[in-house]
Order: structure tokens, then C-alpha cells, then sequence
């Protein structure tokens, strides 16, 4: 499903270069729900950018569904974003000026999806988040869990085959954090590839498999030994 | 584009777009206003004065002691203009066609004190006026030679014959009726009658601004008021050239006289429109300013908009939107904003035209004015929030990670 | 206190240069437009004479046609005929009262070489120079026994004496005007009177006159008039005699009186000579006589033209425009400052300081606007001088009075404008920040 090869990530500013990712190799099969985990800076939200599309990398082959997706055009990588992944962000990312309905709308209206389908699945996937009640709710009318809760609703109403997530609990309470957790966790039952940045290692220990990253590189993962050694490398 | 979503957004942060839209009507409101303003002055600058502008000029001559025979001395400087190389031909009259200063009477077509007449500027002219002024007789005769009387200053009454313009042939006697006027007896000073023996085309009174600028009656008589005027035609081309001739021949030929005013036709109607051709320069200016001014607050705002959006455009970013998705919602938003504005600005511009109608006396506007000011306004709106847009379309997906 | 807020003020507007730039420029350029056009205005409809314009009084009577009311059907003609002056000047009752009527002379320099030229004159009476306290430079206004012994005198204008006698103290030397020689009494300094009330018929903006001379004299010597002159009825007959005698008006008419019982006698005055008049046949309209103050004259006479009226409302127009960008442009910007507002209020400060501190950066912003809006005025006169000309070479000083209501209106718009942002920037709860990002 996905396959990064030696990607290597330099952020340069006018003094200094970063290297955020260091020859870093992943690959993530259909279905998998992987937990990113890592010293803060080690460049795990970096990470997530490059698997999601979000920034482009300095070198390195990336496959996404067996696809090179290095040279795609910027409309073309909307294009995947929109139709392949879903994201769901730290800080939530609501638009505040628009109501829960019309937040979930948004990937919906530049998949270009007609009124009435575009509101059957907004619907479903704010009932599956238990929020079917609160349509007419602004962001800021609602609780942190429940703005999660919309935030993952968006990234599903498009159904994505690939659900990126960068610390989903960060900013929620152990328990609300934990309601959130299965929610994923029922989402990756359902089918969905899920790749999730934590720093809550019993949230980590959910997920069917861990990656650890520090300096850049993946440092452990359980039992992929030829990424370990790729990584002593 | 998704002007649902928009527009909601749109209404939860009312303020700005209000204000933009209100500085969008009442631009609009000046601007159409302006405009009607405009465009009735340009009419009436654009009128011709019936005669032949590029080739005419004028001088006064004043005598200033006993010594000096006025009635000698027109005939004389007419024969020795009407001789020099170069003129077409002159003659003296009282007034000059919207120079301001001028002669007016009323004629009527019944006598006595108790009937209306018809407000007519009046020149005195003799047989020499159609060359002269290159009019065009188009019914009856003009004067002869022998037509041609003098007039003192202080006299009263008036010859038996006149010419009139078309235009003081349809208010005498009706729109369709004006050739009919030839032959008919008109009053002048209530009670004192005229023949109209001709009817010339056009020619201006010395005011612009008076509705009956252009009923003119021609008077043969020659002026002994002390002080007349020679219009002067020059052939094509030789009218600068023959100006100073003519001045240093006229205050050589008497002594007993000065000549001043020396000056062009062209400069006549230069001056006589100068208010308003000034007047259309600074609407003008007004309206470019004003449209500058709206176009820099939609940048204004916009760019803030922008600015405090960035988190919200990197999200719509990593949620699939391209860069021209992104930039059309700010283009569509703006276009939401103008259109409310354009639409308020209808009914504010029509409200001021009636004020304005109302209280300064100006022509009602165009209705067509509208619409187009409406459109142009659009337009404007969305050159102004374009820049804007562009830097929004160009905030990287990355920033919805990245900012807190 | 203050000062701490005009550091912050001026840090913020700093910390956004081109943003508060836009800002002062949209202030600046709508008071720009407004006073230049402001001041043309106020100069238009100026007190030509303050110090007693409500003691000096124009005097209309109502000898118009009995079939054909005069100006827009019911005012009285704005000018007087010879007959009616002369009886005014007789008999009325005025402190001072002088009839007076333009007229052009040419003046033959001595020399032979110098060519004769038009001079602008003004034909009066000796009160005319103490009513209107017109300002000498060299003698004074000739004596009133000149008025009626018709002797030939002068008084010049200053240009006039530069011009002829090269800038000397002329009194009592010779000026030949017309093929008469008139002896100089006096010469004026600068006099402008703007608007020039005492003849709004022939040009409220024009200059005053080069030369003045007693009327009577002109009237025996039958010198050319140069005025507007506006007759009902034609004069009975041929000759200067019977113009004299005519319904045709050409004499502007003032009067000083002093008090309110001067004015009433005045008044009473007028009535009754023009009761009598109608017994010998004249006056067939119904008693209308105007007695104006030169303020009243002035606003009869619409003197402030339409152009410029609408020109004003439109320049409003316009600074409502620039104060709706600039409201626009202080909310977005008081907006942004949300983090820095609540960490202000979560630190102890009130409402009302804040309210204080945005309203001192508004100010900030209204008193740039108000210095380049002087700016920008200065060059709008120059514009409008450029663009209109001679016509309003007269209007377009621009005085303190001026400038100070320039910064004053720059301030106060900016205020205005700074009123509903600032109200939105206080009501920002200390803890906002923790939920909308
Ligand atoms: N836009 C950027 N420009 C320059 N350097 C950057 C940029 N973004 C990230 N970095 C640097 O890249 C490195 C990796 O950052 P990244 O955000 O991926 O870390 P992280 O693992 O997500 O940390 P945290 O757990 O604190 O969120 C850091 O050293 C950071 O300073
Ligand atoms: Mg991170």
C-alpha cells in the first residue's frame, strides 16, 4: 500500500539545514494500523506530511498503491489526497466558521460529489461518530473530544482508503483520548490503512504495529528486521 | 462554485464583508452619479456653435475721445479688412457666440404688453454675416446691401427686418411649422414689428448655460455704441499668422481709438467650457481615485482575511482542495461581497440622482449607467482580490501540521 | 499612562507598515478631497466683511413689470433704476447710503509712447470708501461736495498707481481718462473682497476696480457703462435723457444702517416713496422691497455655485468611503491582535484601558492622515487653480482655519472609524484563546 525508500527530508532556512528524515524506509500494507512513535524533533509529524502528501521530499522513492508519486502535479496531489486519505489533526483543524455539517462537507465539495450524495454520507459518518445530533453545532459550541470526533467524521465522509493521523489525542484527557482510540480502532476494522503519530505509548500498544523513529530514522519496529538493519545502516 | 458554504462563513464574520460592501455601493453611487454628471456636460460642449470656429477671431475697438467718427471709422477699418490677403471676410457686430456677454430681447408673434414672448439672442450684423460666420440660410432670403442701417447706443427701436435661427422659428411657431415662419410678422418690445425675411440654420448666444442657447435673430445694423467688435474669418491655416496683422493694422490706422481683446473663436469656446470641462476632469479624477481607494481596502481586507485564514486554507489544502480551488473561494467570496454591495448600490445611486435631480437641477441619469457601474464594480472587485488570492492558492498543504 | 499607549500605538502601526500606511493614505485622501473643496466653499460663501456685514445692506425695490414678475417669479430685481437711485440718495434715510454702477474707461498715459489701455472703474460716492472701509495707501475718498459739484476726481487702486504712476504717492497729480482729466485723491492698498458682495450682479469673483470715480460726473458726462443692465419696458424715446429717465435697472444700491431703527426707518422710508410712486403711475407689482444684509444678499444670490455643492457632497461621499476602509482595515487589524488582547486582560487590564490604548492608535493613525490630507489639499488648490483658472484664482488660500479643521476632522474621522473596532477588540474574553484557533 505504501513504500517509502531511503526518503530523505532537508528543511533548509537561511543559516541552517535540518535533516528532518534521514534515508528512511517504511512500508505499510493494506489494512494495517501502524503507531508512529518518537522523541519529539525526531521528525515524525515530517513523516506524516511526506506519507500524506502534504510536502514534497528532497530524495528518496515513495509508491503510493504501487504508484510513484514523486513527480505528480500539485492538482494531481489534491486530487489523491482528496480521494485516498483522510487526515485527522492534533489540533483538530475545524473550519470555525462553519458548522459541523458543513466541516465534514468540505473534501466532499472538491470531490465533486452531487447535493444529495454529499449529505447521505455526511450523515452516515456523523452517526457513526455518535454526533448525528449536533449538525447545526460551530466548532467552537463543542467539546474537544466531540471536535475530534467531527475532524475524524471529515476524514472518512470521502472513504479513504488511508487514514493519517497526527496525535489524535494530544490535546484530549486520558479518557476522552481512549473513546477516540476505538473509534480508530473500529475505523481499521473496518478496512481502512491507519498510520497514527502518538506519544502515549499504551495508545501505541493498541495499534497493530509500532514504529519508532529518532534523528530521522526508523530505530525499531517489531520484528521487520530488514528495516532494523536498514536502520543500523 | 460553492456559494453555500461560503456564504454561511461568510455570515459569521459579517463586519468586514459589510463594510466592503457598503464602500462598494457608495462608490458606485458616485461614481454613476458622476458619470450622468459627466456625460451632460460632454453633450453640451459637444453642440456646435453654427459657425466656423477654426478660422474666426475677434477684436474690440474702444474710441475714447471726441475726435474720434465711429461711423468713419467701422467703415473704414471694414473695407481695410475685408482688403487684407488672407481674410475671407469680417464684419462688426456687438457680441461674439458663447462669449459670455451678449444682447438679449424677447419677440412675440401677437403685439401687446400682456403676451409671452420668446427669450432671443441678438447680434447685429451686416450683409456680410453668412461669409462671415459661414452660416447656412435654409429658407427666405438674407439681407442686401442696401438693408444695412446704423444703430446709436441709446436708440430704442428696431428695423422692420430680421433673420432668426431654426431653433427661434420652432419657438415661435411650432417644431414642424418653422419654415413657415419666412414672411411673418414678429414682435419685439411688445409691440414694435419685424418681418422675418430668413431662416439660417444655427448659431449660438453668448451663453452656454442658457436653455435657449441656440435662438439667435440677426439685427442689419451697425453699432454705434462706442465700442464694436470685428469678427474676422481667415482663410484655412492663415488665422494665426493674419491675428497680429490685424491688430497692428487697426491700432495704426486711428489713434484716436484702442483695440484690445484680441482672441480666437477656439479660445471663446475654450473659456466659455472651461467650468466644465474642468468640472469632467475632476470627476473624473474623483471617480479613479474613489475605485482605487475601494480596490486597496478589498486588498486590504482580503490579504487580512487570507492572513488569518492560513491554517483554514492548509487544512482545505490537505483535505484535496488545489490552488485553484482555494484561490476561486476567495474570487467567489468577493463575489458574494461586491454583488450585495452593486445591489445596495443600486438603489443608493438611484436615490442620489433624485436628490441631486432634485436639488441642483441636473438631468435625470441614464438607465443603462446602472447596470454597467454595476459590472465594472464586479470587475474591479475581483482585480482588487485576486493578488490576495493568488498568495492564498500558494500556502503550502504542510501548514495544517505545522501551525498552532 | 498616555504616553505608554502612544508607544504602543506607534509599535503597533510600526510592527504593519504598509497596512497603516493604506490607513493614514485612506484617511489622508479623504480629507484631502473634502477640504480642498471644503475650502473653496468656505471662500465662496466667506464674510467678505465681517466686521460689519450686518450694518451694511442691499436694497432691492420692486419696479418690475406688472405682466412679467421679475427673477424666478417673485424676487425684485437685483439692481436699481437712475430715477429710484437718485431719489434714495436724496431723500432715504440711511446712516450712509451709496448708489454705484461699473463702467470702463480708457486711460491715456502720458508719453507718447505708451499706448492708451481699458481701466476697470467703478462709478460712487464719496460715503462708498467709509462704508465698505476700503483701505488707503496714500490720501483718502474724495469729499462729498465732489458729488454734487461733479468735479473730476480719482481714487486709485494700488495696481493701478504702480502701473501709472509707478508705485508713487499721486494724490494730486493728473490721470486722463476718456479725454477728461481727473485729479487723484487717494489711493488704495490691497483691497479684495471675496466674494465682491457690493456687485455680485457683474461676477461675484471678480476683481474690485481699478479706478473710482463720482458717479454724477460719469451720469453728466455720459461715460460708457459697462454693466449689466436689464430693462422691462424700452425707454420712452431716443438719447441718454430718456434711458436715464427709462424702467431699465443698472445701479447696485447700499445702504449702512446701524441699528434696528435705523433699518425700520429705512424701511418705512422705502414703502412710503414707493406708495407715492405708484401714485404717479410706476411701481404695478404689489410692495415687495428687500432690504438684505450682506450675508442674506449673498445666500439670495446662491454666490456658492452648484458645481461646487455638488463637488462638496460628493467629496463626503467619498471620506465616508475612505473612513468604511479604514473601519474595515482597523477591525482586521484590531482583530489579529486577539492573542495579545487576552494576555492583556488575563494580566489585569480593564476594559476601559484597552478601549484607551486602541483609541490612541486610532488617533495615531487619523493625526498621519490629517498631515498628509494638509498635504494633499495644498496640492488639490494647486489642481483645481490649474484646472478652472482665472475664475478662481481668489479661492484657493489655504489659511489655518483651514489646515487645524483638516487635522481636527482627520482625528475625529479616524476616532470614528476606530470606535467599532476598538469596541470589538475590549469585548475579546481573556480566555478566547483557548478554544477558537
Ligand atoms: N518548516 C520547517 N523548516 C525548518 N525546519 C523544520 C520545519 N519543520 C520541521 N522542521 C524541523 O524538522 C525536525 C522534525 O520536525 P517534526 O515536526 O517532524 O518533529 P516531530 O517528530 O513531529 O516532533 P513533535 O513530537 O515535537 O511534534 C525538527 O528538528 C524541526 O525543527
Ligand atoms: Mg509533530
Amino acid at each position: 500500500m505504501l513504500s517509502m525508500q531511503n526518503i530523505s527530508m532537508v528543511y533548509r532556512t537561511d543559516t541552517v539545514e535540518t535533516h528532518a528524515l534521514r534515508q528512511f524506509n517504511l512500508d505499510v500494507g493494506e489494512g494495517e494500523f501502524v503507531a508512529i512513535t518518537g522523541p519529539s524533533g525526531s521528525g515524525k509529524t515530517t513523516f506524516l506530511n511526506i506519507a500524506g502528501l502534504l510536502e514534497k521530499f528532497t530524495s528518496g522513492r515513495y509508491e503510493l498503491d504501487g504508484k510513484d508519486v514523486s513527480s505528480l502535479s500539485d492538482a494531481a496531489t489534491s486530487r489523491v489526497r482528496n480521494e485516498k486519505i483522510g487526515f485527522v489533526f492534533q489540533g483538530f483543524n475545524l473550519i470555525p466558521d462553519l458548522n459541523v455539517f458543513d466541516n465534514v462537507d468540505v473534501p466532499l465539495r472538491y470531490r465533486g460529489f452531487n447535493g444529495a450524495e454529499r449529505k447521505q454520507r455526511i450523515e452516515r459518518v456523523l452517526d457513526m461518530v455518535g454526533l448525528a445530533s449536533r449538525q447545526k453545532h460551530l466548532p467552537a459550541q463543542l467539546s474537544g473530544g466531540q471536535q475530534q470526533r467531527v475532524a475524524i467524521a471529515r476524514a472518512l465522509a470521502g472513504e479513504p482508503r488511508f487514514l493519517l493521523a497526527d496525535e489524535p489525542t494530544g490535546n484530549l484527557d486520558s479518557q476522552m483520548a481512549m473513546s477516540i482510540m476505538e473509534l480508530i480502532q473500529e475505523i481499521n476494522r473496518g478496512g481502512t490503512t491507519i498510520i497514527m503519530v502518538t506519544h502515549d505509548p499504551t495508545l501505541a500498544n493498541l495499534a497493530g504495529r509500532n514504529v519508532h523513529i529518532r534523528d530521522g530514522r526508523v530505530s525499531d519496529s517489531d520484528a521487520d528486521t530488514q528495516l532494523a538493519e536498514v536502520a543500523v545502516g | 462554485m460553492q456559494f453555500g458554504p461560503i456564504w454561511r462563513a461568510l455570515m459569521r464574520n459579517k463586519t468586514g464583508a459589510i463594510l466592503i460592501a457598503l464602500q462598494v455601493a457608495v462608490t458606485m453611487a458616485i461614481m454613476v452619479n458622476a458619470i450622468s454628471i459627466i456625460q451632460t456636460r460632454a453633450e453640451a460642449m459637444a453642440r456646435p456653435s453654427g459657425i466656423d470656429e477654426p478660422n474666426i477671431f475677434y477684436i474690440s475697438s474702444i474710441g475714447f475721445n471726441d475726435a474720434f467718427n465711429e461711423r468713419v471709422a467701422v467703415e473704414e477699418d471694414l473695407a481695410a479688412l475685408r482688403a487684407m490677403p488672407g481674410v475671407v471676410d469680417a464684419l462688426q457686430t456687438n457680441s461674439v457666440p458663447l462669449s459670455g456677454g451678449g444682447w438679449s430681447m424677447g419677440l412675440q408673434t401677437e403685439p401687446g404688453d400682456d403676451m409671452d414672448g420668446v427669450g432671443v439672442a441678438v447680434y447685429f450684423v451686416d450683409d456680410h454675416a453668412l461669409d462671415t460666420y459661414d452660416l447656412e440660410l435654409v429658407a427666405g432670403e438674407f439681407f442686401s446691401p442696401t438693408d444695412i442701417e446704423w444703430r446709436e447706443g441709446s436708440s430704442s427701436t428696431w428695423p422692420d427686418r430680421t433673420v432668426i435661427t431654426v431653433a427661434m422659428a420652432e419657438a415661435l411657431f411650432g417644431e414642424d411649422e418653422w419654415r413657415s415662419g419666412v414672411g411673418k410678422t414678429v414682435y419685439i418690445n411688445n409691440n414694435e414689428p419685424m418681418t422675418v425675411t430668413g431662416i439660417i440654420d444655427r448659431m449660438q448666444a453668448a451663453w452656454n448655460g442658457w436653455d435657449g442657447v441656440e435662438r439667435t435673430m440677426l439685427v442689419p445694423q451697425r453699432t454705434l455704441f462706442g465700442s464694436s467688435r470685428y469678427i474676422i474669418r481667415a482663410e484655412p491655416g492663415l488665422r494665426d499668422e493674419l491675428m497680429p496683422q490685424v491688430e497692428e493694422m487697426l491700432a495704426q490706422s486711428n489713434k484716436d481709438r484702442i483695440v484690445r481683446g484680441l482672441r480666437t473663436m477656439e479660445e471663446t469656446r475654450e473659456r466659455s467650457y472651461r467650468g466644465d470641462a474642468s468640472m469632467i476632469k475632476l470627476l473624473m479624477f474623483t471617480i479613479g481615485l474613489l475605485l482605487l481607494i475601494t480596490a486597496l481596502g478589498i486588498v486590504g481586507l482580503a490579504s487580512f482575511s487570507v492572513s488569518r485564514r492560513t491554517k483554514q486554507i492548509g487544512t482545505r489544502r490537505a483535505l484535496g482542495a488545489t490552488r485553484a480551488d482555494i484561490a476561486g473561494y476567495f474570487m467567489s467570496e468577493n463575489l458574494l461581497i461586491s454583488g450585495m454591495g452593486v445591489l445596495l448600490g443600486a438603489a443608493l445611486t438611484v436615490g442620489l440622482n433624485m436628490w441631486m435631480v432634485d436639488a441642483f437641477d441636473l438631468d435625470r441619469m441614464e438607465v443603462w449607467l446602472v447596470p454597467a457601474a454595476m459590472g465594472v464594480l464586479l470587475v474591479v472587485g475581483q482585480l482588487a482580490v485576486f493578488g490576495p488570492a493568488r498568495r492564498a492558492s500558494s500556502v503550502p498543504p504542510a501548514v495544517a501540521t505545522r501551525t498552532v | 499612562m498616555f504616553n505608554y499607549y502612544l508607544k504602543l500605538g506607534w509599535l503597533s502601526l510600526r510592527a504593519n507598515p504598509l497596512l497603516s500606511l493604506l490607513m493614514v493614505a485612506a484617511i489622508g485622501v479623504g480629507i484631502g478631497a473634502c477640504m480642498t473643496i471644503l475650502t473653496v466653499n468656505y471662500t465662496m460663501s466667506g464674510n467678505p466683511i465681517p466686521h460689519k456685514s450686518d450694518q451694511l445692506y442691499h436694497v432691492q425695490l420692486d419696479s418690475w413689470d406688472a405682466n412679467d414678475p421679475g427673477e424666478d417669479g417673485y424676487n425684485p430685481p437685483d439692481q436699481v433704476t437712475y430715477n429710484d437711485a437718485m431719489a434714495l440718495m436724496n431723500g432715504a434715510p440711511g446712516f450712509r447710503q451709496v448708489a454705484s454702477n461699473r463702467s470702463g474707461l480708457v486711460l491715456e498715459p502720458e508719453g507718447d509712447d505708451e499706448r492708451p489701455f481699458s481701466v476697470d472703474v467703478r462709478n460712487t460716492w464719496a460715503d462708498f470708501f467709509p462704508m465698505f472701509d476700503t483701505p488707503f495707501l496714500y490720501g483718502s475718498g474724495w469729499d462729498d461736495t465732489a458729488d454734487t459739484t461733479r468735479e473730476p476726481v480719482v481714487v486709485l487702486s494700488r495696481e493701478l498707481n504702480e502701473r501709472v504712476f509707478g508705485g508713487e504717492d499721486s494724490v494730486g497729480r493728473t490721470v486722463r481718462m476718456n479725454g477728461l482729466n481727473f485729479r487723484v485723491v487717494g489711493v488704495l492698498d490691497e483691497w479684495m473682497v471675496v466674494p465682491k458682495f457690493y456687485d455680485v450682479t457683474n461676477g461675484p469673483f471678480n476683481e474690485t476696480e481699478e479706478a473710482f470715480i463720482p458717479f454724477n460726473l460719469a451720469v453728466d458726462q455720459e461715460l460708457p457703462r459697462n454693466g449689466n443692465t436689464n430693462c422691462w419696458k424700452p425707454p420712452e424715446g431716443d438719447g441718454f435723457e430718456a434711458f436715464k429717465n427709462s424702467e431699465c435697472v443698472w445701479i447696485q444700491f447700499w445702504a449702512e444702517l446701524r441699528d434696528e431703527q435705523e433699518k425700520a426707518a429705512f424701511s418705512n422710508w422705502l414703502d412710503a416713496y414707493v406708495a407715492e410712486q405708484k401714485e404717479l403711475g410706476r411701481f404695478p407689482r404689489p410692495l415687495n422691497n428687500r432690504v438684505l444684509a450682506v450675508m442674506e444678499w449673498m445666500e439670495d444670490r446662491q454666490v456658492v455655485e452648484d458645481d461646487a455643492q455638488v463637488m462638496l457632497g460628493l467629496s463626503f461621499l467619498f471620506l465616508v468611503v475612505c473612513l468604511l476602509n479604514t473601519i474595515g482595515l482597523l477591525l482586521a487589524k484590531f482583530m489579529r491582535k486577539t492573542g495579545d488582547i487576552s494576555v492583556r486582560r488575563a494580566l489585569g487590564a480593564r476594559r476601559s484601558d484597552l478601549f484607551r490604548q486602541h483609541m490612541v492608535e486610532a488617533g495615531l493613525i487619523g493625526l498621519g492622515g490629517g498631515v498628509l490630507g494638509i498635504a494633499l489639499t495644498w496640492l488639490g488648490l494647486r489642481g483645481i487653480e490649474v484646472l478652472f483658472g482665472e475664475f478662481v484664482e481668489n479661492l484657493v488660500g489655504l489659511d489655518w482655519v483651514m489646515m487645524l479643521t483638516a487635522v481636527g476632522l482627520a482625528i475625529v474621522s479616524a476616532l470614528v472609524a476606530g470606535l467599532y473596532p476598538t469596541w470589538r477588540a475590549t469585548r475579546i474574553m481573556p480566555a478566547s484563546q483557548l478554544k477558537a484557533q
